[in-house]
C-alpha cells in the first residue's frame, strides 16, 4: 500500500468531498435564487414596461386616408372629385437586383432610368419593405406595360392612392383652391384634431373654407408586424370615414362661359356672376388659371416657383384679390349718393362743353354731351355731369353711399383670403395719411378715379344692390352638404337693406338701360328682349403722359394699356343675374362687354332649355391699340 | 450486467426530471419554429426528435457498462475525440467562418459537445487512480494538459463558448482532487488582473463589441445590443402567466434571434411567464441537487471526479445560459443544455446523466 493511503488521510480526504459538495449546493441554489428573483423582477416587477416595449415592437398602425367629400355645381354635376392615381412602386426588400430591374421598369414605361434612380434615392429612408414610388401618378398604357412584364419584375408593384381631381383642369381654379399637405404653421394653428401630420388640407379657395365639411375622418388599421417590419396581418381596423359632398351655387356653364370669352376675347382678368335676389355666386373667374391638380399629389418645385415668378400672378383670385380703379362704373355710386342726399334731382341738368372748371382747374370729359340730365349722363357717361355731381354730393356722402352699396368693405363672401378695397373720406386721409381732403379730390373721385379702389366682386355686389332696389346681398358659393339624411340647404347669409328710394332705382336702371340699349358705350351687351342694364368703365393704369414715356422705353404697349370694366344685371324689371367683367388691358371698358354678354347669353340660354351660345370665330387677333378713352 | 440491484439503485427521479426537460425544450422548439403563415413546423423538431431517441440509446449505452470499466479504456476514449477534434479542423464543413460540424450526410455532428465528457472522464480517471489522496504539483500539470488539448482545438475553429464550458468541467475536478481554495482565488485574482491585456490581445472585435454592448445595451439598440435588450423584452412582458403557447410576439414575429437554439428559455418566460420560469428553474435545481447526491454516494474516487466534472460543466452551462435569456449576460452562443435545439449537445448532455446515472447505482457494487 502506498503510504499516502492512510485510513486517516482517506477520512480527511472524504470529508473534504462532503465538505465541498454541500458547498457546491448551496452555490448553485443561491444562484438559481438569484436568477429567480431577476425573472421574478423583470416579469412581475417591470412588466407594464415590458409589455409595452413588445408591443410597440410588433404592433404599427397605418394611416388610412379618408377620401375628400366631392363637390358639385348647383345642377348636380360634378366639379371636384376623387381619383386613384396609380403608383408604380418598388419594394427594395423583393429586389436582386436593383439596377437590372430599374433598367427594366424605364424599358417598359419608357421613362428615363435616370429619374427612376432619383426617385429611388429619394425614398432612402423609406424601410426596404415598403415600396418607394419610382413613376408617381402613371398612365393606364405604363402600368399595362409594368403588369405585362410582371414575371420579370418582382418587387415591383402598383399602389393606389385617393387623389383629389378636379375633371375641368384650370377651370374655376381659383374658386375650388387646391388642397396640399399641412404646413408646419398651420398644423400647430390647428384646432381641428383631425389635421394631423401628413394631413392634406384645403390650402384656398372652397377647399380652404369648407375643409372642416370637405375632409374626412383618417381611418387606421393597426397591424402586426415582424422583426424586419413586415405586415403579418391586421389585429384592428378603423375604416376612414368619407367627407361631406358639397353642393355649391356655381353654375359649371356659366363659369364655363365667362372663362372661354376671356380667352376668345385673349384678356386675363376676372368676371363674377350672382343672382342678385340671394347672393348666390353663380360664376366666379380669374385669369390667368392655374390647374389644381398639379397640387393634388404634392406641387414639384419647378411648376410651383413657375407659379410664383410669374409676373401675370396666376395664382392671384382677381375676383376677390384684384384691387382695381373703378373707372367710370364708380358714377352709378356717386348719382345715388347725391339721389339720396337730396343734393340733385333726376331732372337734375349739367351742360357738358368737353369739360369743367372746378376748384380752380379744368377737368376733361371725353366728348362735348351738351344738356344732360342724369340718365342721359349715365349713358354716355359724361364726366362733366359727374363732376359737378361729386361737387355737390361731398367726399362723405359718396364714402357713405359707396359703402353702404357694398365697395370698400369685405364682400363676406366664403372663400379665404378677400381683399377690401378703399373708398376715401375725409376721414380716412386723416387717418392713412394724416393729411387734410382737398376738394379738388373729389372730382377725380367722382368719376372713379383718384384713390378710389374696389375689387371687382364689390363691384358686382354694388351692382346686384342697385339691381334689386336696395338690397345688398352677401354673396356666397354653399348651397348645401349632404350628411347621413340627405343633401341639407346651407343656411343663406342675410342681406342688408339700404332703402334706397324707388326713384333713386328708377333714374338708376333707366341710364344703365340706356347706356346698353341705345346709344351708350355698352351697346356690345345689349340682348334683343332681355333688357340687360349696364355700365362700362376703364380704369386708369398709368397716366397719359406715363404710358407714353413707358411705351417708348419699354415697347411693350400692352402692359400700360387701361383695364376695361362692365358691370350688369337682367332683366331690367325683375333681375335675375347682376354681374362684372374686368378685362385687364382692353383699353376700354366697351371689350369688357361681350365678355358678359356671352355669359348673359349662357344664363338665358340656360333658362329657356336652348342650346348654349357659341362664341363666333374671332375676327382678329387682338383689339386695336387705339382706343378713345372715356374717362 | 444489468442486475436486479442495479435496477432498484437507479435514480428514478433524476431520469424522470431529466427528460421533462427534454419534452419542454420539444415543446419550445415547436413553438418557436412554428409559422402562422403555413401552419408548419420547422425542419428542427423532428431532427431534435432523432437525436433524443439516439440521446436515450447512447444514455443506455453509458448507463450499462461500469464506469470503471468505461476508465480503464479512457485513453482510447479521450484520444477517439481528440481525433475527431482534429479531423473537424480539416474535413469538417465550414458554416459563418467556423468549422464546428463534420458532415455525416443526413446529419451533422458537432465533437466538441462530446469533449466535455471525454475530458471529465479522463480527469477522473487520472486524478481517481492516482496514488496520491491530494494532488501535487506535477498532477495538476498533466491535469491542465489533458484539458488544454481540446480546448485549444476547439478554440482554433473557432468556437470560445464550447471550449469555455471545459474549464468548469476541469477546475472542479481539480479542486474536488485538493486544489486549495485559496490558490483557485488566487487564481481568479490574477486573471482579473489579466483581463484587461486579453482585452486588448485575446479577444477578436466582435467579441469585444458583445462585451461593451452588454455593459451598455443601449449604446447601440440595433446592433450588438440589439439581442439583449429583446431578450429583456421578451422575459418581462410574459408577465407573471404568460402570453400563452404559440403566442408569444417577440419569438412569433422572429424579435428574438435564435430563439430555439440560444433563447429557448426567454420563450419559454414570455409563453408560460414567471410560474412556467420557476417549474423549470425548479426542475434544473433538481437535476443538478440529484446529480451531486450521485458524486456524495459514489463508491469511489474516480466516480465521485466523474460527476462532479460532468456536474459542474452542465451547472456552468445552465447557470450561464438563464442569466443570459434574461438579458443579464453577455451573448454566448452557450446553449440551454437539455432544451435548446441541437442534436450533439442532447446526445452529449443525456450521455453524461448516463455515467451520472452509472456512478449512482453502482454505490454498492463490487
Amino acid at each position: 500500500m502506498h503510504p499516502d493511503l492512510t485510513d486517516d488521510r482517506l477520512s480527511a480526504a472524504r470529508e473534504r468531498c462532503r465538505f465541498l459538495l454541500r458547498l457546491a449546493q448551496a452555490g448553485i441554489a443561491s444562484a438559481f435564487c438569484v436568477i429567480a428573483l431577476s425573472f421574478w423582477s423583470f416579469q412581475v416587477g417591470q412588466h407594464v414596461r415590458f409589455a409595452e416595449m413588445a408591443e410597440n415592437n410588433h404592433q404599427r398602425v397605418l394611416n388610412l386616408r379618408a377620401l375628400r367629400g366631392a363637390v358639385v355645381d348647383r345642377n348636380g354635376d360634378v366639379l371636384v372629385q376623387n381619383r386613384y392615381s396609380l403608383d408604380i412602386c418598388l419594394i427594395r426588400e423583393q429586389v436582386a437586383d436593383l439596377e437590372r430591374t430599374l433598367a427594366l421598369v424605364a424599358d417598359a414605361t419608357g421613362s428615363d432610368p435616370e429619374a427612376l434612380r432619383d426617385a429611388l434615392a429619394d425614398g432612402a429612408d423609406v424601410p426596404v419593405y415598403r415600396p418607394v414610388a419610382l413613376i408617381k401618378d402613371a398612365t393606364q398604357a405604363q402600368v399595362a406595360a409594368v403588369a405585362a412584364r410582371a414575371f420579370e419584375l418582382p418587387g415591383v408593384v402598383v399602389e393606389r392612392n385617393p387623389t383629389r381631381h378636379y375633371p375641368s383642369g384650370t377651370i374655376a381654379s381659383h374658386l375650388f383652391g387646391y388642397v396640399g399637405e399641412v404646413t408646419d404653421s398651420q398644423l400647430r394653428a390647428a384646432t381641428d384634431e383631425r389635421i394631423r401630420v401628413g394631413a392634406v388640407i384645403g390650402q384656398s379657395g372652397v377647399e380652404h373654407s369648407y375643409n372642416r365639411l370637405l375632409m374626412g375622418e383618417d381611418g387606421a388599421r393597426r397591424v402586426a408586424v415582424n422583426s424586419i417590419g413586415r405586415e403579418l396581418g391586421t389585429l384592428e381596423e378603423l375604416p376612414p370615414a368619407e367627407g361631406q359632398p358639397l353642393q355649391l351655387t356655381i353654375d359649371f356653364d356659366m363659369q364655363k362661359a365667362a372663362e372661354d370669352a376671356f380667352a376668345h376675347a385673349g384678356f386675363t382678368g376676372a368676371a363674377v356672376a350672382l343672382d342678385p335676389r340671394s347672393g348666390e355666386v353663380l360664376a366666379l373667374a380669374s385669369l390667368p388659371a392655374y390647374d389644381p391638380n398639379d397640387f393634388a399629389r404634392g406641387i414639384d418645385g419647378s411648376t410651383w416657383s413657375m407659379l410664383n415668378n410669374d409676373a401675370r400672378k396666376p395664382l392671384q383670385n382677381r375676383a376677390l384679390q384684384g384691387r382695381y380703379s373703378p373707372g367710370s362704373t364708380f358714377k352709378l355710386v356717386v348719382a345715388a349718393a347725391a339721389l339720396q342726399e337730396g343734393v340733385a334731382t333726376p331732372d337734375f341738368q349739367v351742360d357738358c362743353q368737353g369739360g369743367g372748371v372746378f376748384y380752380g382747374r379744368f377737368f376733361r370729359c371725353h366728348s362735348r354731351h351738351g344738356t344732360v340730365a342724369m340718365d342721359e349722363a349715365l349713358e354716355k357717361s359724361c364726366n362733366t355731369y359727374f363732376y359737378t355731381l361729386g361737387q355737390r354730393t361731398g367726399i362723405d356722402a359718396i364714402h357713405r353711399w359707396a359703402t353702404a352699396l357694398g365697395l370698400g368693405r369685405p364682400s363676406g363672401i366664403d372663400l379665404p383670403h378677400e381683399a377690401t378695397g378703399t373708398v376715401p373720406s375725409r376721414e380716412w386721409k386723416r387717418r392713412q395719411l394724416g393729411e387734410r381732403w382737398y376738394p379738388g379730390e373729389t372730382i377725380s373721385v367722382a368719376i372713379g378715379q383718384g384713390s378710389v379702389a374696389v375689387t371687382p366682386l364689390s363691384l358686382a355686389v354694388m351692382m346686384s344692390t342697385v339691381a334689386n332696389g336696395g338690397k345688398r346681398v352677401v354673396p356666397h358659393l354653399l348651397k348645401a352638404a349632404r350628411t347621413a339624411d340627405g343633401w341639407i340647404a346651407a343656411d343663406r347669409p342675410l342681406p342688408s337693406s339700404i332703402d334706397l328710394n324707388p326713384a333713386t332705382v328708377e333714374t338708376l336702371q333707366r341710364g344703365l338701360w340706356m347706356a346698353v340699349n341705345r346709344a351708350g358705350t355698352a351697346g356690345r351687351a345689349r340682348i334683343r328682349g332681355r333688357d340687360v342694364i349696364g355700365k362700362t368703365g376703364t380704369a386708369q393704369v398709368i397716366s397719359l403722359e406715363g404710358r407714353a414715356a413707358a411705351e417708348a422705353a419699354n415697347g411693350d404697349s400692352r402692359r400700360f394699356r387701361d383695364h376695361g370694366w362692365f358691370v350688369f344685371a337682367a332683366p331690367r324689371d325683375e333681375p335675375q343675374i347682376a354681374g362684372v367683367v374686368l378685362a385687364e388691358h382692353a383699353g376700354h371698358g366697351y371689350l369688357a362687354a361681350p365678355i358678359a354678354r356671352h355669359m348673359l347669353e349662357t344664363f338665358f340660354a340656360k333658362q329657356a332649355d336652348r342650346p348654349l351660345p357659341v362664341l363666333p370665330p374671332r375676327a382678329r387677333p387682338a383689339p386695336a391699340d387705339a382706343m378713345e378713352a372715356d374717362g | 450486467m444489468f442486475d436486479r440491484r442495479l435496477y432498484t439503485h437507479l435514480d428514478w427521479s433524476l431520469l424522470a426530471a431529466v427528460f421533462a426537460l427534454c419534452l419542454l425544450g420539444l415543446a419550445m422548439i415547436y413553438s418557436t419554429t412554428y409559422e402562422a403563415a403555413t401552419g408548419r413546423v420547422g425542419p428542427q423538431l423532428a431532427r431534435q426528435l432523432w437525436a433524443l431517441a439516439i440521446g436515450v440509446v447512447a444514455m443506455v449505452v453509458c448507463l450499462g457498462i461500469d464506469y470503471r470499466l468505461l476508465s480503464n479504456r479512457v485513453a482510447l476514449i479521450y484520444g477517439g475525440v481528440a481525433v475527431l477534434l482534429a479531423c473537424t479542423l480539416v474535413i469538417g464543413s465550414e458554416q459563418g467562418g467556423a468549422r464546428r460540424w463534420i458532415d455525416l450526410g443526413p446529419v451533422n455532428v458537432q465533437p466538441s459537445e462530446f469533449a466535455r465528457m471525454a475530458v471529465a472522464l479522463a480527469l477522473a480517471t487520472f486524478f481517481g487512480t492516482s496514488q496520491r489522496v491530494r494532488a501535487r504539483g506535477l498532477d495538476w500539470v498533466v491535469g491542465g494538459l489533458v484539458v488544454a488539448a481540446p480546448f485549444l482545438l476547439i478554440i482554433v475553429q473557432p468556437d470560445l463558448g464550447t471550449a469555455v464550458t471545459l474549464l468548469p468541467v476541469c477546475l472542479a475536478v481539480m479542486v474536488f482532487a485538493g486544489l486549495r481554495l485559496k490558490l483557485l482565488a488566487a487564481i481568479a485574482l490574477v486573471g482579473l488582473l489579466l483581463s484587461p491585456v486579453a482585452w486588448m490581445y485575446a479577444l477578436e472585435d466582435y467579441q469585444r463589441t458583445r462585451l461593451a454592448s452588454f455593459i451598455d445595451p443601449e449604446r447601440d439598440p440595433h446592433g450588438a445590443g440589439y439581442q439583449q435588450i429583446q431578450a429583456r423584452i421578451t422575459v418581462g412582458s410574459g408577465g407573471l402567466s404568460g402570453k400563452g403557447f404559440l403566442q408569444g410576439t417577440q419569438s412569433q414575429y422572429n424579435f428574438l434571434p435564435v430563439a430555439h437554439s440560444d433563447f429557448v428559455f426567454s420563450v419559454l418566460a414570455e409563453e408560460q411567464g414567471f410560474r412556467g420560469v420557476l417549474v423549470v428553474l425548479g426542475l434544473y435545481l433538481f437535476v443538478i441537487m440529484r446529480s451531486l447526491e450521485a458524486a456524495r454516494v459514489a463508491k469511489d474516487r474516480t466516480g465521485l471526479f466523474l460527476v462532479v466534472g460532468i456536474t459542474a460543466g452542465f451547472a456552468f452551462q445552465v447557470i450561464y445560459n438563464l442569466t443570459m435569456s434574461a438579458g443579464l449576460a453577455p451573448v454566448k452562443g452557450l446553449t440551454l443544455p437539455l432544451m435548446s435545439y441541437g442534436g450533439s449537445s442532447l446526445i452529449a448532455t443525456l450521455m453524461g446523466f448516463g455515467l451520472i446515472l452509472n456512478v449512482g447505482m453502482r454505490r454498492f457494487a463490487s
